[in-house]
């Protein structure tokens, strides 16, 4: 008869979720649970943020000023971007990071599950406090999403709310990049070396050094900016010894490989899904694991190119010039290896390949408006103007948040055991990918002939491709809730996915079942399995 | 311990070794701190603070995350007794022991794919998994061996000199 000494705690080992939603949810260890937490809390936000936009679409869809002040309309600005990039972009791919990293590398969880808990949960708390901003004396922030100083310095009660949900979210940033890197550079299974790692899973990697190196940056420009408002320190203060134009490189030091950690995942998901779609290895596995690290590397040293009309010397403007333009190359390399993988591929267009080839169209178009940016003489036509609006957004939507889209439809399936309805699904592709370019598109033209950014008002030769660019916007908004619906109808119930889900997947989260299970890989998988998911590169 | 016990000892696997796991340390540290030390120079001494507390905050949890390899099971098999011992830092240590003479050891097939098999050591309607974290090869080599320690059911096979075996 078998008999325990001190045995006080029970085996945990493959109990399903726990009971009640405050243990479930609250309480949540699991890295599932918590990327669904993450995945949720962005949809909440790109909602919001959207709702912004729309006001924003709105004011601007005739001359005049129609339906808000310029005080409320530079806080739309300014929140609008606040809430997409910390609010729905960042914690969007913190989501899929969570879900996938664990399954991808054959790791049973993240590496620090009550630090994962932790650094979710701080999220809701720092948007509740910028969110509550928009109801103070003075309104919300207004001052741009780069918060520069002399001008944040001038604001109301909305400056320290600002300022400290800002710092949350950045706390929030690095402990989840902290998390990612422990889990994908410790708890890779037995096989799983560095180079068998899927796409998805190098990109985050690279995407949490970046947000280890950037983040404390961003944290004490902040805390600059709040020491120069009360305790009288004059880091950018001139009247005190400070620079302003100082404020900008700093926050533009962060600012730039911030792009990169929101688009460096994009290209680890469309990596992954257009060699499943095409039935061919990824081109140049190798090859696109060194240019992500190449556009990481060179994502430090191109910062200025956004303040070039600031005054710098002739050396300055040629260097960030050409560096700017030298990540060209390692792009050009991502799209040549994504176009090669397809080309006399079997290619069939389900949902996420549709997304996954307009992120190629779309965001190279965003790409190569970024390139004509670069010029430093023709940047100082187009600085502050319409093109630039057009550019970023050509980047972060058709580029990042196409790819979110996208990824939501590739692995939903295995996240709920249901394949959701592939024609409306489709629908939602057409709609989306019409509308982003009659929004985004006009706003090139409206640039080049002169159009100045955050401006509620303006002239009337305008007119005409600020209406069709509202069209656009109100289009692509509503077209999104059909996705909203098409996620809530696929996690309720469908029909059931197989395990594969998809025709010729590799990787080690498809040799999960579906939906994947609660605990999965709590035994490593073997060698067969590691490389039976990774022949596809 | 007689000079008969065999001791095997399973602990879940790091992927860094611990001079992997400090040059990446040092990687990150560095380019971290030596950026926020060239930024203080600039006179933007607020990044350093938060530059430390970030290395500290990495170090920290990669530390932590190491300690898996700490959740030691030892499995003693003697003449007389197969002693299991769990052990993690966090926890209070679990022992079980069962009479070899009366005990089995199963291998049993599971339907979940990311658990192929339970290892289970039996004996009068108790059980105990081990070696749950190991890869499925590795736990069939384990099954082998403590097949050949325990012997079937009302079986005790004579056991060879002690031996020392990490897994």
């Amino acid at each position: 008869m078998a008999h325990s000494e001190h045995a006080d705690h029970a085996e945990h080992d493959h109990h399903g979720p726990a009971h009640g939603f405050i243990q479930r949810w609250v309480m949540a260890t699991n890295h599932k649970d918590i990327g669904t937490m993450y995945l949720v809390f962005a949809g909440l936000m790109f909602l919001i943020g959207g709702a912004m936009a729309l006001v924003i679409r709105a004011e601007l869809w005739t001359p005049g000023l129609q339906f808000v002040d310029p005080q409320f309309f530079n806080s739309m600005t300014t929140m609008h971007a606040l809430v997409m990039i910390f609010g729905g972009m960042m914690p969007a791919w913190t989501g899929l990071a969570n879900w996938m990293i664990p399954m991808q590398v054959g790791a049973p969880d993240m590496a620090l599950p009550r630090l994962n808990n932790f650094s979710f949960w701080i999220l809701p708390f720092a948007f509740l406090m910028l969110l509550a901003t928009l109801f103070v004396p003075g309104g919300a922030p207004a001052g741009g999403w780069t918060i520069y100083p002399p001008l944040v310095v001038q604001g109301g009660a909305n400056f320290p709310m600002s300022m400290f949900a800002i710092h949350m979210m950045g706390i929030s940033s690095i402990l989840g990049a902290i998390n990612v890197i422990v889990t994908i550079m410790n708890m890779r299974a037995p096989g799983m070396t560095l180079l068998r790692m899927p796409m998805f899973t190098w990109t985050w990697l690279i995407t949490a050094y970046l947000l280890i190196l950037v983040m404390p940056v961003l944290a004490g420009a902040v805390t600059m900016v709040i020491t120069d408002h009360y305790f009288g320190t004059t880091f950018f203060s001139a009247a005190g010894g400070g620079d302003p134009v100082l404020y900008q490189h700093i926050f533009w030091f962060f600012g730039h490989p911030e792009v990169y950690i929101l688009i460096l995942p994009a290209f680890g998901v469309v990596s992954e899904i257009i060699p499943t779609f095409s039935r061919k290895p990824l081109f140049g596995y190798e090859s696109m694991v060194y240019a992500s690290a190449s556009i990481g590397f060179l994502s430090f040293i191109v910062w200025a190119h956004h303040m070039f009309t600031v005054g710098m010397p002739l050396a300055g403007q040629m260097f960030f010039m050409l560096t700017t333009m030298m990540i060209a190359v390692p792009t050009g390399v991502k799209v040549f290896n994504w176009s090669t993988t397809m080309w006399k591929g079997s290619l069939t267009f389900e949902p996420p390949m549709l997304f996954a080839i307009a992120f190629l169209f779309l965001f190279t178009i965003g790409g190569f408006s970024g390139l004509m940016l670069a010029i430093t003489p023709a940047d100082f036509q187009y600085h502050d103007s319409y093109f630039v609006v057009a550019h970023f957004h050509y980047v972060l939507v058709p580029g990042a948040l196409f790819a979110i889209i996208a990824a939501v439809y590739y692995w939903l399936p295995k996240w709920s055991g249901h394949m959701y309805n592939q024609t409306l699904a489709k629908w939602h592709f057409w709609l989306s990918a019409v509308f982003v370019n009659v929004l985004f598109f006009p706003q090139h033209f409206l640039g080049l002939a002169g159009m100045p950014r955050r401006i509620p008002d303006y002239a009337t030769q305008f007119a005409d491709w600020n209406a069709v660019s509202s069209i656009g916007a109100f289009g692509f908004g509503f077209a999104q809730l059909l996705f909203v619906w098409l996620i809530i109808s696929c996690v309720r119930g469908g029909e059931k996915a197989s395990d594969h889900v998809w025709e010729d997947t590799h990787g080690l989260e498809w040799e999960l079942s579906s939906p994947a299970p609660y605990h999965s890989w709590t035994t490593p998988p073997s060698d067969a399995v590691i490389l039976r998911g990774t022949t596809g590169h | 311990m007689d000079s008969s016990t065999q001791c095997i000892r399973l602990c879940p696997r790091n992927a860094l070794t611990p001079r992997q796991a400090r040059s990446f340390l040092l990687f990150v540290g560095s380019s971290c701190l030596g950026l926020a030390t060239f930024l203080a120079l600039k006179g933007f001494w607020p990044v350093l603070p938060f530059a430390g507390l970030e290395v500290a905050a990495l170090w920290f949890a990669l530390t932590i995350n190491r300690r898996r390899e700490q959740q030691v099971q030892t499995i003693l098999v003697s003449d007389d007794e197969i002693r299991v011992r769990k052990h993690d830092p966090v926890h209070t240590d679990q022992v079980l022991v069962f009479p070899r003479y009366w005990s089995r050891v199963k291998l049993r097939r599971s339907a979940i794919a990311s658990h192929p098999s339970h290892l289970v050591i039996e004996s009068g309607g108790q059980s105990c998994e081990v070696g749950e974290f190991l890869t499925e090869v590795q736990r069939q080599d384990l099954a082998g061996r403590l097949h050949r320690l325990v012997g079937p059911m009302s079986e005790a096979p004579v056991l060879g000199p002690a031996t020392d075996v990490m897994i």
